[in-house]
């Protein structure tokens, strides 16, 4: 038996984008359903041990991997708050310098007084402010000292979170519900302004109707059986590696051939060191301090750190090496390295590579496959390019320095031993990916991209996208806050209304000019 | 914590994986963890990374372990489980 939910707006994810649009819009009067594929996450059960939270709040248990040389893991995060579930908190605007970007190749209009209030209004949402210098942590005080001697430029992060007393496992379930995640900031705001939250909703396809939106088609977990939802408009948030995949799957997005094209990530890795102080890196807030000094080359470093058992996992030494290491644990710092990439990769699911694409019998059994789950799973295909390999090889080596400079006794790179980083080949490096980005990209024009500036899907009527799929271009630093103003500011768009904030009201906001302003007819 | 019938947090991890890598990575961790099977998976450095990575990772959140090096994962989810529930967090 098939449920049948009648709203004015359908939001498929809870997480940066989707959380966020499904409280602005249900505040604004909108009827909406908010559907979730993973579970909402007891913070009782948050035991601050690795594999366990691994297990639990990651997709596929954090080993979502890409398909390339070299092979990345990827981690995302799996229920309500997404991936900012997961995250270590970071939060920047988008650089200036991307915004000019933005206008100039991909034609995207933007008002920057408008985002500007979006971004205020998130943040103030999530609670962001610079990390107290108290809980930053001694891996942090490492860091600095070592930037301060060689003059490097450097600062403490801005975090969303409140209440924090630094217990060191951002990554895997705060324990004090200190980092405000959308999952227990937007959602339960949502809720309370009459959202329906559904968890355990897999969507299966969005259908049209007369070129235009109709409703969405899930199953749910449980038992629960098949589900519609009927709306004016949907919203698409699941990520920039599974929304593709949707929009492919329900034969949209297409015709502009780059739909799951132009995949974005911050290739990171890090780099560990024995010190002689007391580190004790499993204490205070992991990721709290940051040296900028080559962020215009790609190279930004961010601190990184966690309890023992992620530290053995990611410490660069085998047999013996590690084990003595490791009896040096308190002694241990870890500095990451995060590259805003060149490379371009790309997303695929055997879903969206048969939509409609084979007549007859094959076209029906391989659609058959694509609907099934492994038919749907993204394949992440990425390679790192020339320039990418250089920066990591810079970067190594300059955050080498950072740590001799800060005292440091042995320094552990992550290559092969006997491996200079400027000899360091693809294969040789330890990588993982953040902050996929741009699989959906935004783009005024039809023919080269995805969405248009106001992140409707080119040609149909009723669909949006609102997640990091849409953000054309590599960041250079994390991008939950980038993606939380876009949601932000097409919340309002949908509404028909200004964003709140100093200077709205002024013809820059959503409704005035654009010709992509949905209005939602609220229930009165 | 662990679902029924799994023996330890590794497992869950490993049960927790996408269906192609599970069936792998259980064989490699049986492997990795004898003697023998180490040696024979020098040969192949970058599967015996991720068997070493995994039996490291399971090894080093032992309480025991783990708590003389310095972290107490059941005293930081308690102090956060705590102060959460005085200031009445989600």
């Amino acid at each position: 038996m098939t449920r049948s939910l009648h709203c004015d707006v359908c939001v498929v994810g809870a997480g940066a984008g989707g959380a966020v649009l499904a409280a602005e819009l249900a505040e604004g009067g909108a009827r909406v359903v908010l559907l979730e594929q993973g579970p909402y996450h007891d913070a009782d059960r948050f035991s601050a041990r690795v594999p366990e939270m691994l297990a639990d709040l990651y997709r596929d248990a954090g080993q979502t991997i890409t398909l390339g040389n070299p092979p990345i893991v990827m981690p995302l995060g799996s229920g309500l708050g997404g991936t900012t579930l997961v995250n270590s908190g970071t939060c920047f605007r988008t650089p200036d310098s991307v915004l000019a970007t933005w206008r100039e190749q991909f034609d995207l209009q933007i008002d920057e007084r408008e985002l500007d209030r979006c971004f205020a209004r998130v943040e103030e949402a999530i609670s962001v402010g610079e990390v107290d210098a108290r809980l930053a942590g001694r891996n942090a005080a490492v860091a600095r000292r070592g930037a301060e001697r060689l003059g490097w430029s450097h600062g403490y992060l801005r975090r969303n979170a409140k209440g924090c007393v630094g217990s060191g496992v951002c990554a895997f379930g705060c324990p004090t519900s200190a980092k405000q995640h959308t999952g227990i900031t937007y959602v339960p705001r949502a809720r309370e302004a009459g959202a329906e939250v559904i968890t355990g909703a897999t969507v299966q396809r969005i259908a049209l109707r007369g070129g235009r939106f109709s409703h969405v088609e899930a199953t749910t977990a449980d038992g629960g059986g098949a589900l519609e939802v009927h709306a004016e408009h949907v919203v698409l948030a699941a990520g920039t590696v599974h929304t593709p995949g949707l929009l492919a799957g329900s034969g949209l997005g297409l015709s502009c051939g780059q739909l799951g094209r132009n995949l974005s990530v911050h290739p990171a890795t890090a780099v560990f060191a024995l010190m002689d102080e007391r580190v004790d890196m499993g204490h205070g807030v992991p990721q709290s301090f940051y040296v900028d000094e080559f962020a215009d080359e790609g190279i930004m470093f961010e601190g990184i750190a966690g309890p023992p058992s992620y530290a053995a996992m990611s410490l660069p030494l085998s047999g013996e090496r590690h084990a003595q290491a490791m009896e040096r644990y308190p002694y241990l710092a870890q500095f990451g390295l995060m590259v805003s990439d060149s490379s371009r990769g790309s997303v695929h699911t055997l879903a969206g590579a048969t939509a409609g694409r084979l007549p007859g019998v094959a076209g029906r059994a391989l659609s058959r496959i694509g609907k099934a789950p492994i038919g749907q799973a993204p394949l992440i295909r990425y390679d790192l390019d020339d320039a990418d390999l250089t920066r990591f090889r810079t970067g190594l080596r300059r955050l080498q320095e950072l740590f001799e400079a800060a005292g440091a006794r042995e320094v552990y790179l992550p290559l092969p031993e006997g491996v200079a980083p400027e000899r360091a080949g693809r294969g040789d490096l330890r990588l993982m990916a953040f902050h996929p980005l741009g699989t959906a990209r935004a783009h005024a024009r039809a023919g080269e991209g995805v969405v248009d500036g106001d992140l409707a899907l080119h040609g149909v009527e009723g669909v949006h996208v609102a997640d990091g799929s849409v953000v054309p271009s590599s960041l250079g630093v994390n991008p939950q806050l980038t993606i939380m103003a876009l949601a932000t500011r097409l919340a309002f768009h949908l509404l028909g209304a200004d964003v709140p904030g100093a200077g709205s009201g002024s013809g820059a906001g959503a409704g005035s000019g654009s010709e992509h302003v949905v209005e939602i007819h609220c229930p009165s | 914590m662990h679902p029924e019938g799994v023996r330890s947090a590794l497992e869950s991890f490993v049960a927790a994986s996408p269906g192609p890598q599970r069936a792998g990575l259980r064989v490699l961790l049986a492997i990795g963890r004898r003697p023998r099977g180490a040696a024979l998976l020098s040969r192949m450095p970058a599967l015996a990374q991720v068997a070493r990575s995994l039996l490291a990772m399971e090894r080093y959140d032992q309480p025991a372990l783990a708590s003389a090096l310095g972290f107490d994962a059941e005293q930081t989810a308690g102090r956060g489980r705590a102060l959460r529930h005085a200031e009445g967090r989600p």
